[in-house]
């Protein structure tokens, strides 16, 4: 007991660091463009928790992004390094309006359909990288972030062409999905929705996977194809499956994230999650509860930093900026590591 | 529609815009083959290029002077990049993840900076760009001279660099080292070889071609700094030197396709072609993965490529 307790400690502690130091520098920033960096977390955090309505908020973004993040994870686990997120979350959007909008079924059937829609979306626009890494050796951070480019195209393109609105005045957007199959609200007067429990049931369904014989392989793979491949696994089956399960979560991103807030599709509507959502499973060190504490934190982030640009006239490019620092710092834990042990 | 596509005209303007933009993936590229010939995987190429298409605009808006422009972009691109040398080589840190780092610090911080330069303005601050130069004689030769020689000064500047950097490489002491610490950084040590200096010049090489290639962006083709301007060129670079098998030559016929590709985009559109135009933006991204399905499995990478070196480790 004594010892997770001290693990779970050393777990919170270097993160936590590293987050320090990036919202360090990120005030020295704004203090050297001529703000006042106090001020402006003061609203960052305002912005974030003020009211309950602001708490809300905040959790509704980090549904989506907790979601990215588990299967980001996942594929990061086996050293595959997706950062497609922000694509397969929009293929997975698509699919999931798609059969919304086109099967007239009752909503308990479509309900369920739409859900794996998404998945199977997410899972294929993935699943094309994943496969052009088996088969071909090619590199996945340079395929998946090629497919965000063309989901971004093709969502653009559906939106003003074949899928777009007949009644919406020429805006760049589908028709609503019915109410039926819209998430319900949880709190009264906010956005707040029931994605939070899809959420919670994939933090947990992660958790599981990895005591399965798949989650195992899968970490064997990602500590070493070499070990992998003389122990049995079929390594380019794993990567498949892997950058497949990987993606097929961004695609739920996508369901809880139109079915929850927005009932249609609209051009961006993955709103630049996958970047955040990579910082999030890093930070957490790619374990699924610490994920949860992270994407509530980025969520917060997220939403304080939109209030703090308009308060405090900070760009809210200052939270990419956040973003990247913090992963800079965490990545460098281990020169601080290298110190201690020569200390010792 | 046929018709006007199947003209001189047509052809030696599509012919002369993919020479132009071929440059800010070209420019990349080059540097990036050094950083990869001493075996480091640059990702950060993105972040660095953002980084040096504000550097080049803010130098060129407030001197007037365009060369301050690209000499600040290059500084920028430099010292941007020697933040992926202390990770990759220092640190040991995974090459991937840096460079992701890298480029979502380059895009946050360019807009940022951005943002607190010039504030909120309703028309975005503008300089005027290098202009082309028809260089005499051969700018007259009917369809290569236009498609060659009416540019501005940084595309034939490229192409120069493109030479340098192949005899560099090939030729000289220095280009030698750079391949034995990528190929075998052991027996370079062994000789004598500083393996971690050589790998921080590379990569800040690689650094200042990025910015370079950014300063183009926004003051050799636009005239103006946009957010996120580069549009994932940084990566298309990356997986044109896997095509080049980190050759500066073969990274030219790379970039021209990427060029002609977004070239090709363009003028399609403005002919007004059938084709929803979405699909003809997303033509250079789905050509970046069928480049990459077509040469990576021949493709041979340095030995100790993205292998971090630890002295005492043996």
């Amino acid at each position: 007991m004594k010892k997770i307790l001290q693990n779970s400690i050393k777990g919170i502690v270097s993160p936590l660091v590293a987050v320090l130091l990036a919202f360090l520098v990120g005030a020295l920033l704004m203090k050297a463009a001529g703000n006042n960096p106090i001020a402006a977390y003061a609203s960052l955090f305002k912005g974030a928790f003020g009211s309950n309505h602001r708490i809300a908020e905040t959790v509704v973004r980090a549904i989506p992004l907790i979601i990215l993040a588990l299967g980001i994870s996942i594929a990061f686990k086996a050293q595959l390094w997706n950062i497609g997120g922000d694509g397969q979350f929009t293929v997975g959007a698509i699919f999931a309006v798609f059969v919304a909008l086109t099967f007239p079924l009752s909503n308990a059937m479509l309900l369920p359909l739409t859900l794996i829609a998404a998945f199977i979306g997410g899972a294929c626009w993935g699943g094309i990288a994943g496969f052009f890494k088996a088969k071909f050796n090619a590199n996945e951070v340079i395929t998946t972030l090629m497919l965000n480019y063309i989901a971004l195209y093709l969502l653009e393109w559906l939106v003003k062409g074949p899928m777009m609105d007949p009644k919406g005045h020429g805006f760049p957007q589908t028709e609503l999905i019915n109410e039926g199959l819209r998430l319900p609200i949880l709190l009264e007067g906010t956005r707040l929705h029931m994605g939070l429990f899809v959420a919670l049931v994939l933090v947990m369904g992660v958790y599981m996977f990895w005591r399965t014989t798949l989650g195992f392989k899968t970490e064997v793979v990602g500590q070493s194809r070499e070990v992998a491949r003389y122990s049995g696994i079929k390594v380019n089956k794993i990567i498949i499956i892997t950058m497949f399960i990987s993606a097929g979560l961004a695609g739920l991103a996508g369901w809880t994230e139109v079915f929850g807030v927005h009932y249609r599709l609209l051009e961006n509507v993955s709103g630049g999650f996958g970047n955040l959502a990579i910082v999030v499973a890093l930070l957490a060190n790619l374990n699924p509860w610490g994920i949860v504490v992270s994407g509530f934190f980025f969520a917060a982030l997220v939403t304080g930093g939109n209030t703090m640009q308009r308060m405090e006239g900070v760009p809210f490019a200052l939270v990419d900026v956040i973003l990247g620092l913090t992963i800079i710092f965490v990545i460098s834990r281990v020169v601080y590591r290298r110190w201690r042990d020569k200390q010792c | 529609m046929l018709e006007q596509i199947l003209t001189t005209g047509f052809l030696v303007s599509l012919l002369a815009g993919a020479v132009r933009m071929s440059v800010p993936i070209l420019l990349p590229a080059i540097g990036e083959i050094f950083t990869q010939r001493a075996g480091i995987l640059n990702l950060g190429l993105e972040g660095i290029m953002l980084m040096g298409a504000l550097g080049g605009f803010v130098g060129a808006f407030f001197t007037g002077s365009l060369w301050i422009g690209v000499a600040l972009a290059v500084v920028v691109g430099m010292l941007f990049s020697v933040i992926m040398a202390v990770l990759s080589v220092t640190i040991r840190a995974d090459q991937v993840i840096a460079g992701v780092a890298l480029t979502i610090l380059g895009t946050g911080l360019s807009t940022f900076l951005f943002r607190v330069i010039f504030g909120i303005q309703k028309l975005p601050p503008a300089i005027e760009p290098f202009e082309a130069i028809s260089i005499p004689v051969l700018s007259n030769i009917p369809i290569l001279g236009p498609v060659l020689f009416q540019h501005n000064i940084l595309v034939y500047l490229t192409f120069i660099l493109v030479v340098l950097s192949a005899i560099v490489l090939k030729r000289t002491t220095f280009g030698l080292k750079v391949r034995a610490v990528g190929e075998h950084p052991q027996a370079a040590d062994s000789k004598g070889i500083n393996v971690y200096l050589i790998r921080y010049i590379c990569v800040v090489i690689g650094g200042a071609f990025a910015g370079l290639g950014g300063a183009f962006l926004s003051i050799g083709y636009m005239n103006t700094f946009l957010d996120q301007m580069s549009a994932g060129r940084g990566f298309i670079a990356v997986a044109v030197v896997i095509f080049a098998r980190w050759n500066p030559y073969r990274a030219v016929g790379g970039a021209f396709v990427f060029g002609l590709a977004s070239a090709l985009q363009l003028r399609l559109q403005a002919l007004g072609v059938p084709i929803p135009h979405q699909f003809l933006l997303a033509l250079p991204y789905v050509l970046t993965i069928l480049v990459l399905i077509s040469v990576s499995k021949k493709a041979d990478f340095p030995s100790a490529f993205t292998l971090p070196y630890n002295r005492g480790e043996r």
